[in-house]
């Protein structure tokens, strides 16, 4: 069950539930078992999943991360529930987290680089969790087994007859069964949602920040389709073949199930910042180099917010110098030297500045900045590139 | 029109538009030794070996070229990337536009072209540059640079390639196949197709 955000009606019973918090998850029934030839085959697969999953490079193996994201999600769903899960961080830059039905729980790099606490990160692996403890995976195949045979049927009869009508009859009954089965995947979203800040509300997080995460991934998503020239997204509406109800809908009753007396508790940012600061720049560095200027800028500027590192004004440079207009290398140039600054040790950022200068005309500057990236980086694995550089510039001159 | 007449009619125009696809995407044999003209530019090769050419094209200016299939050893060129454009046809231009080749592009940032266009091509992570080192290619001053990715279908891969810019446009041959295995395997076969590339006469 993906978390991922698809463009997406409110949910009667969920909305009945607006006006109060989340209730606290069900009692805690132990360590689950397969059930039954659906369930057995679904987790016989899914164990091959996770083997091969934990032999993939894309796993990042770092005992300590992986530790960490595990306690949160203790600390949201409890000690007892969260031993029945495995978790795996996925070095993919989307804003994404799943969980099968055997427990693995995938967390990718792209949601890690997005949330700004512990709190935040707990709802989206309470959420998650909440798909493993309603087995929504087996109730969703059984659904499509069925619908998908109950056409199967009709199709045959449908044939037997040459009548226009019947035909057209069944084009609408198809539709009808796809569209329920959609709307089933979206109920279950909403359940998970339900379940994930009961489990938030219970713990000792701050439950408010559930709502805060889609309302930041609205933000992003409109600077990146604002960068993109596109039309400003609609949050609002649930399309037809949506998985997932609309950000919008989900970041407003989030918001109004998060228990009001959580809102004095801790969001853990502190800790989730100490936690991630060796990996932030590596998963940044994924996010720049996927062509999104926008929703790269934005994610940039949140996590700023505490106060500017040489890092992020490196990655800054490197975003704006990746998109190359000429207003964009005078820019990237003074983040760099904003970077060095702070850091003067920074090789990466003199590289990017030399580079930036002399694709400016500044030609002697570039050479001297290049200079000193080979002073402090000697070994590097573009050292001859950047040496032909500055030869060339002298040649130039 | 009754609905059964309606439909066989269907039957005849679905076989053709097979058939038809299926002559449009026959891939071609380049044999050896025959002097091969890359995407209709100027750049050619003598392959010294047989190889085939995919007719699935990457992009306007590249070709693509296999010996046991794309996914297990890939050689593409890109032959004559203008100013403005992309290395590979972008899968989204509003929504998942591919990083440009410019005209400001310098021959040390073209390891970064061909990472940033994989990145965004595929929506990967795990990309990285190992080295590159200046080496002449079509004659000119160029870049040699290598690196390894992990696909989407979480199969490690490495790859090195070729580039040079002529008259403000991009030309590069890249290999990139399966670190098991299949790299080097392929390796010494691309190096020597790719030695044998030129441009004009």
């Amino acid at each position: 069950m993906a978390l991922c955000a698809v463009l997406t009606l409110t949910s009667p019973a969920l909305a009945a539930t607006k006006t109060k918090p989340a209730p606290p998850p069900p009692p805690y029934v132990g360590v689950y078992q397969p059930q039954g030839v659906d369930e057995l085959g679904i987790w016989r697969e899914d164990d091959e999943s996770e083997q091969k999953l934990a032999n993939s490079p894309v796993a990042i193996q770092d005992e300590a991360l992986t530790a960490y994201v595990k306690s949160v999600l203790c600390t949201a769903v409890g000690f007892d529930r969260c031993n029945a899960t495995r978790v795996y961080i996925v070095r993919e830059p989307s804003f994404n987290a799943t969980m099968s039905p055997n427990g693995t729980m995938r967390v990718y790099s792209g949601l890690l680089l997005r949330v700004r606490s512990e709190a935040e990160l707990a709802s989206v692996l309470g959420h998650e969790f909440g798909h493993f403890e309603k087995r929504h995976t087996l109730a969703s195949f059984k659904a499509h087994r069925k619908g998908t045979d109950f056409l199967s049927w009709a199709s045959v009869l449908a044939s037997m007859s040459n009548s226009a009508g019947v035909h057209r009859n069944f084009a609408d009954l198809e539709m009808s069964v796809y569209g329920s089965l959609l709307r089933f995947s979206r109920d279950h979203e909403r359940e998970a949602d339900l379940l994930g800040i009961g489990y938030l509300n219970g713990s000792t997080l701050r439950p408010q920040a559930a709502s805060q995460i889609w309302r930041n991934l609205m933000a992003e998503t409109e600077a990146s389709a604002a960068a993109r020239g596109l039309k400003k997204p609609r949050f609002d509406r649930v399309a037809f073949f949506s998985s997932h109800p609309p950000e919008a809908e989900r970041a407003d009753y989030l918001g109004a199930l998060a228990m009001p007396e959580g809102d004095g508790r801790d969001e853990g940012s502190e800790a989730y910042g100490r936690a991630l600061a060796k990996w932030l720049p590596v998963f940044l560095n994924d996010q720049i180099k996927l062509n999104d200027f926008g929703g790269s800028e934005y994610l940039i500027n949140s996590l700023a917010k505490d106060g500017w590192t040489a890092p992020l004004w490196q990655m800054r440079g490197e975003l704006f110098r990746a998109r190359g207009a000429p207003r964009d290398l005078a820019h990237a140039a003074d983040f760099y030297l904003n970077a060095i600054t702070i850091e003067p040790e920074l090789a990466e950022a003199h590289r990017g500045l030399g580079l930036s200068l002399v694709k400016t005309g500044r030609t002697e500057e570039g050479r001297v900045a290049l200079a000193r990236y080979l002073e402090l980086k000697p070994d590097a694995s573009d050292s001859a590139m950047i040496g032909m550089t500055i030869a060339s510039i002298g040649g130039n001159q | 029109m009754t609905v059964s007449a309606r439909r066989s009619w269907m039957s005849v125009a679905l076989c053709l538009a097979i058939v038809g696809a299926g002559a449009a995407d026959a891939n071609a044999y380049r044999e050896k030794g025959k002097v091969a003209e890359i995407a209709d530019s100027k750049m050619t090769v003598t392959p010294p070996r047989d190889w085939n050419r995919l007719d699935a094209s990457p992009g306007k200016n590249a070709e693509t070229w296999t010996l046991d299939g794309e996914q297990l050893n890939d050689i593409t060129f890109y032959s004559g990337v203008e100013a403005g454009r992309p290395l590979v046809k972008e899968p989204d231009k509003k929504r998942q536009p591919l990083p440009k080749f410019t005209e400001s592009t310098l021959l040390i940032e073209i390891p970064e072209l061909l990472e940033g266009t994989y990145r965004a091509y595929k929506q990967i992570g795990g990309f990285s540059l190992t080295g590159s080192r200046p080496e002449r290619f079509l004659r000119q001053e160029g870049v040699y640079f290598t690196y390894e990715f992990t696909d989407r279908d979480d199969l490690p891969r490495k790859g090195e390639a070729r580039a040079a810019l002529v008259g403000k446009k991009l030309y590069m041959i890249s290999f990139d196949a399966p670190r098991l295995h299949y790299f080097d395997k392929t390796l010494p076969d691309f190096r020597a197709l790719a030695d044998t590339a030129k441009l004009g006469n």
